[in-house]
């Protein structure tokens, strides 16, 4: 890939970035001063840094044209601006990865796009939610809780669970929508549960739409009016039931009708 | 002192991944390829040593697996490669058009977007020279000439272009054009005649009007993308623009319209 050559070839990071990237203390530095300029003191203040060290290194930083100086204040210059909110994004990326270590290990990540993994960052703000000895319901009752709420649902589902025909059904009872990406046997099973009549008027007016899939899709996508549930498949091949990701946050919601729309490309 | 201790490490993870060439440079040619030693040696140039002792850490680490000989990225080693990547890539683009992004107000490219910038590794970076001080204008204008389909965000009143929108139009071969404005502008435009019948009132002209001020010209069409924008004392540039002509270009266009557009259709 010519990226790669690209990458391994030249200085892979440049020069002047690694100088930042290599010190906590001016990465912390520049965190202070990415929020608003200020002087040194105010900088010792806050991080509870040595004096010595955060004046000995804004002044190596403002010698390189990172920092610039006026009347005791310092500011980031725009350009190290630019390229240090670009660091914090995949800080942010790692600590998405670090924080949900659980969720994503030993877990297949085949059915997320490269987009998708690009944009990992608006999962930040997400929950872990997990089964516990006592609670071995807990991911099901909170999506349960969810649809039992929404008036718009969107999900790519690999399994049905007992409870959802019935949850559906009230949706829909209620001239809410629901899209799905279901496996052919899967949608089977569900459309008998559902009144036929009812089925039959919503797919009539568009509110139910069904994408029947004909080969697998290993992952778990439900949006609801207000979050995102996405629940992912073991390395094994079987689905890890006992933790979905949930978020409510703008970014997340983005992320994960993105995702959807993809998916439901590939299999249109 | 808990405190202090803990935000010591806030960047560890990020500094373990960046300040090691060789464990990033693994990360990277691992990516979506398995790969036994000798491959990585031949890819990477180094000695065996090196590479070995690189491949154990990320091992140790839960970021790459051996089986049989073959390294391959974990879960959470493909999710950081791809970030490591995008993040040299960002940094590569902005290297690349330094000139264009040290000389403007980027305010009107949304935080999220500038980002992105991954997306633009590959425009093209056009400047007018003195010799030809409206190099950067006429390539706009020829490129625009074969679209069918154009969309723009419009942050200045200018007759030059409005004529020429409007020449395009009346050729038949643009079919479409969607346009973003702000209320200042649109009230502007209405105020001539001329502008208000062909431009405005045109069936195959769609006009959003918004209430931002905004930084930023941006047009894309089905098959490219531009981006002009503002010197940072306010001033519109025409003077340098760049250009992207691949999917992921024309994506990050699309995406940074629709976040203007409020996400509607």
């Amino acid at each position: 890939m010519a990226v790669m050559k690209m990458i391994i070839e030249r200085n892979y990071i440049d020069e002047d970035m690694m100088f930042i990237v290599k010190s906590e203390i001016r990465l912390k530095i520049l965190t202070e001063l990415n929020k608003q300029p200020q002087s040194i003191k105010e900088i010792v203040k806050k991080t509870n840094m040595a004096y010595s060290s955060v004046s000995n290194n804004l002044n190596k930083m403002e010698y390189k044209n990172h920092v610039i100086k006026e009347n005791r204040i310092y500011e980031l210059t725009p350009m190290t601006q630019l390229y240090f909110n670009q660091l914090m994004e995949f800080k942010r990326s790692v600590d998405v990865v670090k924080n949900f270590d659980k969720f994503w290990d030993k877990h297949d990540l085949t059915y997320l796009n490269d987009e998708s993994v690009n944009n990992i960052t608006e999962l930040y703000g997400s929950e872990l939610i997990e089964t516990n000895p006592i609670d071995i319901y807990k991911t099901h009752n909170n999506v349960k809780s969810q649809l039992k709420a929404s008036e718009n649902v969107k999900g790519i589902l690999p399994y049905i669970h007992p409870e959802y025909p019935e949850l559906f059904e009230k949706i829909l009872q209620n001239n809410g929508r629901i899209e799905l990406i279901i496996q052919k046997d899967v949608y089977k099973i569900m459309s008998t549960q559902i009144d036929a009549k009812l089925r039959q008027k919503s797919i009539k007016n568009g509110n139910l739409k069904i994408h029947i899939l004909t080969n697998n899709v290993d992952i778990y996508l439900l949006i609801c009016d207000k979050k995102m549930n996405l629940g992912l498949f073991k390395n094994d091949g079987s689905y890890d039931q006992n933790r979905i990701l949930n978020s409510d946050t703008k970014e997340s919601l983005h992320w994960a009708k993105n995702l959807f729309e993809t998916i439901k490309q590939s299999v249109i | 002192m808990t405190t202090a201790i803990k935000e010591n490490n806030e960047f560890k993870n990020v500094k373990y991944l960046l300040t090691s060439s060789m464990r990033t440079l693994i990360l990277v040619v691992l990516y979506n390829e398995r790969k036994n030693l000798n491959e990585i040696r031949n890819e990477l140039k180094k000695p065996s040593a090196t590479i070995l002792h690189g491949l154990k850490e990320l091992e140790d680490n839960n970021l790459i697996k051996k089986e049989r000989k073959y390294y391959s990225l974990t879960s959470n080693g493909y999710l950081l490669a791809t970030n490591v990547i995008k993040l040299i890539n960002n940094w590569y683009s902005i290297e690349t058009n330094k000139i264009f992004w040290n000389n403007h107000e980027l305010s009107g490219i949304r935080k999220e977007f500038l980002n992105k910038l991954y997306l633009l590794k590959d425009v093209e970076f056009v400047s007018s020279t003195t010799s030809d001080l409206s190099n950067a204008f006429n390539t706009y204008m020829t490129l625009i000439s074969s679209a069918k389909k154009l969309t723009i965000i419009l942050p200045i009143y200018s007759e030059n272009h409005f004529k020429y929108f409007i020449d395009l139009l009346k050729s038949n071969h643009l079919k479409h054009l969607r346009i973003l404005v702000n209320t200042q502008i649109l009230k502007s435009m209405q105020g001539s005649r001329y502008i208000k019948k062909s431009l405005l009132e045109n069936e195959k002209v769609e006009i959003i009007e918004s209430d931002e001020n905004l930084k930023l010209f941006l047009t894309y069409s089905e098959d490219f993308m531009t981006l002009t924008l503002f010197f940072k004392d306010g001033h519109y540039d025409d003077s340098q623009i760049i250009i992207g002509k691949n999917k992921n270009a024309l994506k990050w266009a699309e995406e940074l319209f629709r976040s203007y557009n409020g996400y509607g259709d």
